[in-house]
């Protein structure tokens, strides 16, 4: 499924950028109070899906995702 | 030019002048159809031609016939369609183009000028004009008005070397060809050309016609170090490697000395609108800063990062604008930083990405990534992105063998130290790599 891949690439990009987590819950924050992505992080997040899937709910959709759950809806809708 | 070729054709007149896939010509030859052709131009009452013709020794012939009489010839580039012809061709107020495609303007025939009896030619005129074109990589190409005077006013300096082959790596439309026709005449030696510019074919005519000189962009010679690499094939012995038309990354300098050991290697700085190039010939990346130093016949400064330049050999201006006054300096795009004793190039001012509001040059980070590991081309460049406006992004061919994984991990450490925004956010592996007249492309991206 294309959303267990985005997860698996959620959590390689998060192990090469040091970043802190436990479970990769749905409400866990991409930003303050969550994983603290900054904009180049959140850019690179972007950039790596693309890479990955051909697009990303941070450049197609309306609204930019706020959550880890976001971000998997917007593949698991694909 | 015309003078070039007679003191070649005096001393040397059935040694070749031109090698390529439409045959050999020698000096003699080509001096006959100067001849042919010069004759041909008065007798038409030509002023301004354009030339767009693939057999190299064609536009060599047509070239030096014009500046024979005094007409301004102009080369063409090869790819453009038919439609984009026309309108270089209504643009350039060109009467003629000696070419055998079949556009709506007026075109004649190479085979029908050089079929002319030739006849008494006048004297040498005072104004013997030359144009070349830009690349037009922003916008229309626009023409460079030169004088054959000025162009050849160094050459004076190159000695006969008749055993010398050069390989033709640019096309004739661009001043880094038009440089080698000049210094191959000047050397009385011989020019190789290939089946088309592109790096594969130019290594084929490097080993089939022992090819010892080479010019060529940096990409050029990325791509040819690669090409050589992948095939295992032999290595040109070269005697001259030559650089230009693109920053010059240090770890591609080490390459080339590592692969070509009999071989001198110059970096050669310069630009279609001043006429003559600066060399430097001593292996390190960089214009000396000497090159500051005003009284030259190229002087050079640096104002707000960017490189300035005034030239004695400088165009007379652009077609259709107005004339540029003797010794104006003018901004050359390039961004340059002095470092010591070096001006050291960042890459062109187009190139530049703006990542979040901080101006990252990619010519640094292609040349830490180029000397990875399993590395065999490298490409960095903006890319759009909706947070940031751009971020840093790479392409890179890989040497056969290697992990993508591995080097791209290798790939963020090296370049762990640099400041967040000229990271690379974004890793990609491709198979191959597109170019452009042999210039890789940066700052837009896709």
């Amino acid at each position: 499924m294309t959303v267990d891949r985005a997860r698996a690439v959620i959590v390689e990009f998060l192990q090469r950028a040091n970043k802190e987590f436990g479970e990769l819950t749905d409400d866990l924050s991409l930003y303050g109070g969550g994983l603290e992505l900054d904009s180049l992080e959140a850019a690179e997040l972007s950039a790596v899906l693309e890479d990955e899937f051909g697009s990303d709910p941070f450049s197609t959709g309306d609204t930019l995702p706020e959550t880890v759950g976001e971000v998997l809806a917007f593949y698991n809708a694909a | 030019m015309i003078e070039l070729l007679e003191a070649a054709v005096a001393a040397r007149p059935d040694d070749v002048v031109v090698t390529s896939p439409y045959g050999t010509t020698t000096y003699a030859e080509l001096h006959r159809d100067v001849q042919a052709i010069a004759t041909a131009l008065v007798e038409r009452d030509l002023r301004r031609i354009a030339i767009l013709d693939p057999d190299p020794a064609h536009v060599l012939a047509v070239l030096a016939a014009c500046s024979r009489v005094g007409v301004e010839g102009c080369v063409y580039p090869l790819a453009p369609t038919d439609d984009a012809i026309d309108e270089m061709v209504a643009r350039f107020e060109h009467e003629v183009v000696v070419t055998g495609r079949g556009i709506s303007s007026p075109v004649v025939g190479y085979a029908e000028l050089a079929a002319t009896t030739p006849g008494d030619l006048p004297a040498l005129p005072e104004s013997r004009p030359i144009m070349a074109m830009t690349t037009g990589t922003s916008g229309f190409p626009r023409g460079v008005r030169h004088e054959w005077d000025r162009l050849l006013r160094t050459t004076h300096k190159i000695k006969p070397a008749p055993e010398q082959r050069w390989l033709l790596a640019y096309g004739l439309n661009q001043f880094g060809g038009l440089q080698i026709l000049i210094h191959v005449l000047a050397a009385q030696a011989m020019l190789v050309a290939a089946e088309s510019f592109q790096p594969r074919d130019a290594l084929d005519a490097m080993r089939a016609s022992g090819v010892t000189h080479a010019s060529g962009t940096p990409t050029f010679w990325r791509f040819l170090l690669a090409e050589i690499k992948s095939d295992g094939g032999a290595v040109p012995d070269l005697r001259q490697v030559s650089l230009g038309g693109e920053a010059v990354p240090g770890a591609l300098l080490d390459r080339i000395t590592e692969r070509f050991p009999n071989a001198n290697i110059s970096q050669i700085y310069g630009a279609t609108e001043f006429g003559q190039n600066v060399t430097v010939r001593d292996g390190r990346p960089g214009l000396p800063i000497s090159m500051l130093e005003p009284g030259g016949d190229v002087e050079f400064k640096v104002q707000d990062g960017e490189l300035w330049v005034r030239s004695k050999a400088s165009m007379l201006g652009y077609h259709g604008e107005e004339e540029v006054p003797d010794g104006a300096w003018r901004a050359t795009g390039d961004l340059v930083e002095v470092v010591g004793d070096r001006i050291e190039f960042r890459g062109r001012k187009t190139d530049v990405v703006n990542v979040g509001g901080v101006k990252v040059h990619p010519i640094p980070i292609e040349d830490r990534v180029s000397k990875v590991d399993g590395v065999s081309l490298v490409r960095a460049y903006g890319r759009p992105n909706p947070m940031v406006g751009h971020v840093l992004a790479v392409e890179i061919v890989l040497e056969p063998g290697y992990d993508e994984k591995a080097v791209a991990s290798e790939v963020r450490a090296v370049c762990a130290d640099l400041p967040p925004a000229a990271r690379p956010r974004s890793i990609k592996f491709l198979d191959t790599m597109t170019t452009t007249g042999n210039k890789m492309l940066r700052g837009a991206g896709r």
